[in-house]
């Protein structure tokens, strides 16, 4: 079977500070941050990648957390794990779509070490946290020594396995907002084996009014059916300021698809991606309404 | 350059030295010759090789050992005492809940962490917790059931234990 | 039903303490002192000539003790279909030329895997690349590339089955369909991957070697082959194997190449295969064309049955040419076909070899067979459980040439399947639909393609002074439980508990031949040589016991709960363990052995005994997505007296779980002979979410040909799976596929297809 056969120069941090500066004196080597390393052991095995220095970031424990406060929302360091976001009530109760989402990520066995940071990391266009993230709104940190800025959800992948993070910088935390009144959030991914790689997934978020009648904003946001995983901004048009119908959910749905642009895979074409990209949208944002009309 | 690790494996310490390359399958199979914990791929997708790390349910073969530096660790060959089969062992058996045997350690190990944090699992539970295990001879159903039967014989054991603790209680023997 | 002591009775899998507790060693776990270990250097062409190998940078890396090429190998060809000796056409390592991507060219030693990896890298190989053919339409046309030069072209080999007058009956049918169909190659996956542990005496001249395996006896004759060495100086040993399937028949180059290298080291060598190499480099399940021609009556009824295969054999034989065969038969049950005719051929092409998975050639044929049968009974107005009614076996049915079958209870099955459908499912929902299949399968082979001079299935026992019983046979469990019936049968028939036996199974040295496990075969034929050794022992022990009794002659005595005893006077009998004893005191101090054997001899063509039933599966389509849920699972089974319904249970599920994956989501998409999913990211198995409720019901019968009754428990129910799915969402939706693998792309496209030719229809009465 299959082994780590390229030797690598292995640093560990302790602290969120050791990390940085562990990256500021490496910037420009060959390296590799690790913190779960669950996609990292299978592309190093298959020699896809064989960086001479790996930062393991796994014990960096005050980047390990997950805190909520009504102003300020949702804050999940980067150490956290799938599993802990998926068990964390604090979550479960603001944010439930992201506890729903992690339900389906993989297996227990990946949740339970590899970190939520850690897969948007990865940046597979299919990465099952990015579509409800990105409707929510959430910000994601990117820190090297000495300076931090923030980048908005979709903007954090930028191509097929490659994010906005640049050598000496590390992704440290995601902020999400707290949700804006009468608004409902629902995700959904297809795939034909339960868990798998989504084919597509698709995320959406609806605000209504205080009537609960008409929506004053919508955000969708499709997974796996591009070369990074991308908001429906036309379709979120088609719904705003409309009494969102059937037939309105049907239009978001072909104008949804019609701004994907999927790859042909092994186990569907470009034009099934559309379709179901279509048809998840229509779902899932139906029960966006419905949880809209709730909250 | 090899790096020591020191970790605790079905109770008992090591300290090893060990290239950082190393994935923690490998320090349990080859250099504690643990061959209990099976591989069955080479992408993470399968599941066999699960052991249980601080009380969680871990692929060994996705892990860098050094990162369980300091860590516990619990592989199938800790959960028999001597020639005594854990409860989820014996119901693995009288369930048929393994056919060739080679997923089975992983299985069991998930079955473990999930019991030690879920008393009373529903069979959707149990489904939810497995799901990343692979098995191409039971078809899945069998290995449910022996989860189920698992959950109930622990829980008897429990309610004996506890009934013990009790009788010995009210009788006060053994107070101090 | 007879009542018995232990046959029947649900028992716990006697290798199970070492399962749960990770004590029992597979050929992948296994070390040994100075141990090497073996990889294997690949073709990156499906089809080139071999200019040159310069291993001297592989030879000169620390840590390698042996780099080998084909000149180096002792050149021994060797394949299962010994019968026809060309077609014994695989080799340690390519010489002249490879044929698949994959195929192995050289081989490494070394002091660690990871050094022989890097070995690997070290060697240069130079090919001239030659024209491929991956299909076997394009391989049988004349300009084709030749696969094998010393063949006259690249059919592999031909498979011609005919009764009755089918031209005459198809001309005379009320109703004839003909229908074309692709069927998609599949892999086994066995968990554990090829592995093969060799240790060669140079002292001797004799080569162990542990190997994950399904038939011992098959690698060593396949061994004496390669190695150019006598049978007897190689003793294959089966561990605990992780999964079979049929992938593990065919002695495979991990084997033989950790041997030769252990004979040039003179050190043990492990070969242990990559996932990835595991699917690319090892036997599946053939991809073929199949043409179906069926003429019946106005009624349903079956007169005229033609097939025609043609399969994409690969690049060797393996056990593919029986496949071919067994797919000409199995299509045919378990329905009364008066007139029949089959064309099998299967061809050479650059592609990794097909074989014997799990079902043995009835998969591909039933998958057509039945999805046909269903659009014929929509065309006639029948029901489609009701054709397959009319249309089924009785007890004593013969298809002339080929096969009958004696205990027979499909048509008891249909009933109870009737009876139990309205029961379980009295209403289905909206794009639900419930999809029948018949099905029959062998307990064992009768032809002799192995050509083996030995009976098929031999056993030993040797009772000891305490009473415990040594069994001695090359049987193989696999995994089905084999091990446990063997068990079970040995302590019926001696009337004594499980825990008397010690099992010592799967090892050549106990010379006590079993071709292996494939086709069903154990239970039925290994069961019967274990029973008549068993009836041997018991024999002498009547023999003491009446002696000593003194009982009248007309009495007849019984071994049951460890004594031998009157069977209309149970009192009087005598202590098993004192009668053995007794029989080992008589035999000047020698313990007590029986050594018995099985062949089945005037049973046909196919097999002495054949389980049988009928599966219904309740499936629901979303008709936006394209997929389809498999909800719920009935199967009514005649598998004669089961011998351990644990076991039975755990065989259909499992069959089942395979028959899925390959009517859902299981293929292998090659791109000029290179697979595209080679690990499991890729190629998808079904997991437990995805798994229906199975319930299996039993229609006993009595099997006169096997042990207690027996016959073949379930690897029959996996040909029925893909077809009754596909015949589900027919039902629910219209849709109709010509392929497996319903992949929601593919319904969607069928289902739309159907809306459209809906709509069309509609607007045309308009």
């Amino acid at each position: 079977m299959k082994t780590i056969t390229t030797d690598f120069n292995y640093l560990a941090a302790k602290t969120a500070e050791e990390a940085l500066d562990l990256l500021c004196e490496h910037k420009d080597d060959d390296y590799r941050i690790i913190a779960g390393g669950q996609s990292l052991a299978t592309a190093m095995k298959h020699r896809l990648i064989a960086p001479e220095y790996i930062l393991d970031i796994k014990g960096v424990s005050d980047l390990d957390y997950i805190r909520f406060d009504e102003q300020e929302g949702l804050k999940i360091g980067a150490l956290a794990t799938h599993r802990a976001v998926e068990k964390s009530p604090i979550v479960r109760e603001k944010y439930g779509v992201l506890c729903e989402m992690e339900e389906n990520v993989a297996s227990v066995e990946t949740r339970n070490w590899g970190t939520l940071m850690g897969d948007l990391c990865n940046a597979d266009p299919a990465v099952d946290p990015a579509p409800p993230l990105i409707v929510l709104d959430a910000k994601i940190t990117v820190a090297s020594k000495g300076e931090e800025r923030k980048v908005p959800a979709e903007e954090f992948a930028v191509d097929f396995f490659e994010t906005t993070v640049q050598p000496g910088e590390m992704a440290t935390e995601i902020r999400v907002p707290p949700l804006p009144p009468n608004s409902g959030v629902h995700f959904m991914k297809y795939s034909q084996i339960h868990g798998d790689y989504a084919l597509a997934s698709a995320a959406v978020l609806i605000t209504l009014d205080g009537s609960k009648e008409q929506c004053v904003n919508a955000r969708i946001a499709l997974g796996g059916v591009g070369t990074t995983p991308i908001r429906a901004k036309k379709a979120e048009e088609t719904l705003k300021g409309k009494k969102i119908t059937d037939e309105v959910l049907a239009e978001a749905a072909a104008v949804a698809s019609e701004e994907t642009s999927p790859i042909s895979g092994i186990e569907a074409s470009a034009e099934y991606k559309k379709d179901l990209a279509g048809t998840l949208v229509k779902r899932v944002g139906k029960e966006a309404l419905e949880r809209a009309r709730r909250a | 350059m090899k790096q020591q690790l020191n970790i605790v494996v079905n109770g008992e310490p090591h300290e090893l030295f060990i290239e950082p390359k190393t994935l923690l399958v490998q320090v349990l199979r080859e250099h504690l010759g643990l061959t209990g914990t099976h591989q069955a791929c080479d992408s993470s997708s399968c599941a066999a090789c699960t052991v249980v790390v601080d009380g969680m349910a871990v692929k060994s073969c996705s892990i860098l050992a050094l990162q369980v530096n300091g860590r516990e660790v619990t592989t199938v060959e800790g959960l028999a005492q001597g020639k005594n089969l854990h409860p989820i062992q014996q119901a693995f058996i009288d369930n048929w809940a393994f056919q060739c045997g080679f997923c089975t350690s992983g299985q069991i190990m998930a079955t473990k962490a999930l019991l030690d944090e879920n008393a009373d699992p529903t069979r959707e539970e149990i489904q939810a917790q497995l799901d990343g295990h692979l098995c191409r001879c039971t078809g899945y159903n069998m290995i449910n059931e022996a989860v189920r039967d698992a959950a109930k014989r622990l829980k008897a054991r429990k309610d004996l234990e506890s009934q013990k603790w009790l009788q010995t209680a009210k009788s006060g023997k053994g107070a101090k | 039903m007879k009542e018995f002591s232990i046959i029947g009775k649900p028992t716990p899998n006697v290798d199970g303490p070492a399962k749960v507790t990770g004590e029992a060693q597979y050929t992948i776990d296994m070390t040994l002192p100075h141990m090497l270990y073996g990889k294997l250097l690949r073709s990156p062409y499906p089809h080139a000539k071999i200019l040159s190998i310069d291993t001297s940078e592989a030879e000169k890396l620390q840590g390698v003790k042996a780099v080998i090429t084909g000149k180096d190998t002792p050149g021994g060809k060797w394949g299962l279909w010994r019968r026809f000796r060309e077609l014994s056409d695989q080799q340690a390592l390519a010489t002249d030329k490879v044929r698949f991507i994959g195929d192995p060219v050289a081989a490494v030693a070394a002091t660690s895997e990871e050094i022989a990896e890097k070995a690997l890298d070290l060697i240069e190989v130079d090919y001239e690349p030659l024209p491929a053919v991956f299909d076997p339409i394009e391989a049988i046309k004349d300009d084709a590339p030749m696969v094998h030069e010393d063949f006259p072209s690249n059919i592999n080999a031909t498979r011609h089955i005919e009764w009755g007058d089918v031209d005459d009956a198809f001309a005379k049918a009320d109703y004839v369909r003909e229908d074309r169909f692709v069927l998609e190659a599949a892999h086994p996956c066995a968990m554990e991957v090829h592995s093969s542990l060799a240790s060669y005496d140079k002292g001797t001249g004799r080569l162990t070697i542990w190997t994950s395996t399904g038939s011992p006896y098959f690698v060593q004759q396949n061994l004496a082959e390669a190695l150019k060495m006598r049978e007897g100086d190689i003793r294959v040993i089966k561990p605990h194997v992780g999964g079979h399937y049929g992938g593990k028949n065919s002695t495979m180059p991990d084997a033989v190449n950790a041997a030769i290298l252990s004979m040039k080291t003179g050190r043990p060598v492990k070969v242990v295969f990559n996932r990835d190499e595991e699917f690319t480099t090892t036997e599946h399940r053939t991809a073929q064309h199949m043409a179906l021609k069926l003429g019946m009556k106005k009624n349903g009824e079956i007169v005229a049955f033609e097939v025609k295969a043609m399969t994409n054999g690969g690049a060797y034989t393996g056990l593919g040419a029986t496949t071919l065969y067994l797919t000409g038969t199995f299509i045919t049950m378990p329905y009364k076909i008066p007139n029949y005719r089959y064309d099998g051929v299967r061809t050479y092409t650059n592609i990794v070899w097909g074989t014997s998975i799990r079902g043995f050639g009835a998969v591909p044929g039933k998958y057509c067979s039945e999805t046909q049968l269903d659009r014929a009974a929509k065309d006639l107005g029948v029901d489609p459980l009701e054709i397959r009614r009319i249309n089924a076996v009785a007890p004593g049915y013969t298809a002339p040439g080929q096969y009958t079958f004696e205990s027979c209870g499909i048509q008891p099955c249909i009933e109870k399947m009737a009876v139990r459908v309205k029961e379980k499912w009295p209403a289905i929902e909206k794009d639900e639909g419930i999809g029948y299949c018949g099905f029959a399968y062998m307990s064992g082979g009768i032809f002799n393609w192995i050509d083996t001079p030995y009976a098929y299935s031999s056993a030993h026992i040797k009772v000891n002074w305490d009473g415990t019983v040594d069994l001695y046979s090359q049987a193989a469990d696999v995994g089905q439980g084999h091990n446990t019936v063997a068990a079970m049968i040995c302590a019926e028939e001696l009337g004594i508990g499980i825990e008397d036996i010690r099992l010592h199974m799967g090892d050549t040295a106990h010379a006590y031949t079993d071709l292996g496990a494939w086709g069903s075969r154990e239970t039925l034929m290994n069961g019967n040589a274990i029973k008549d050794a068993a009836s041997q022992v018991k024999q002498k022990l009547i023999d003491i016991a009446r002696l000593k009794l003194g009982e009248n002659i007309a009495y007849d005595l019984v071994a049951r709960n460890k004594r031998i005893f009157l069977e209309l006077r149970p009192e009087r009998g005598l202590s098993y363990y004192d009668l053995v004893k007794d029989a080992i005191r008589q035999n000047d101090g020698v313990p007590l052995t029986g050594t018995g054997h099985y062949t089945p001899h005037n049973k046909g063509m196919i097999s002495p005994a054949y389980g049988m039933g009928i599966m219904a599966i309740k499936a629901k389509v979303d008709r936006e997505t394209g997929h389809v849920t498999a909800r719920d699972v009935l199967v009514v089974h005649d598998s004669g007296q089961i011998i351990n319904p644990l076991g039975a249970r755990g065989q259909v599920e499992g069959s089942i779980h395979m028959g899925l994956g390959y009517g859902l989501c299981e293929e292998m998409p090659m791109d000029q002979g290179m697979l595209l999913n080679p690990e499991f990211v890729d190629y998808k198995i079904l997991r437990t979410r995805d798994m229906p409720e199975i319930e299996i019901l039993d229609v006993p019968t009595y099997e006169p040909n096997g042990p207690f009754g027996a016959k073949e428990a379930a690897e029959a129910t996996i040909a029925p799976t893909a077809p009754a799915l596909a015949n589900a969402v027919y039902q629910a939706c219209g849709a109709e596929f010509f392929s497996n693998v319903l992949k929601p792309e593919k319904v969607l496209k069928a289902i739309r297809a159907q809306e459209a030719k809906n709509n069309a229809a509609s607007q045309a009465k308009e």
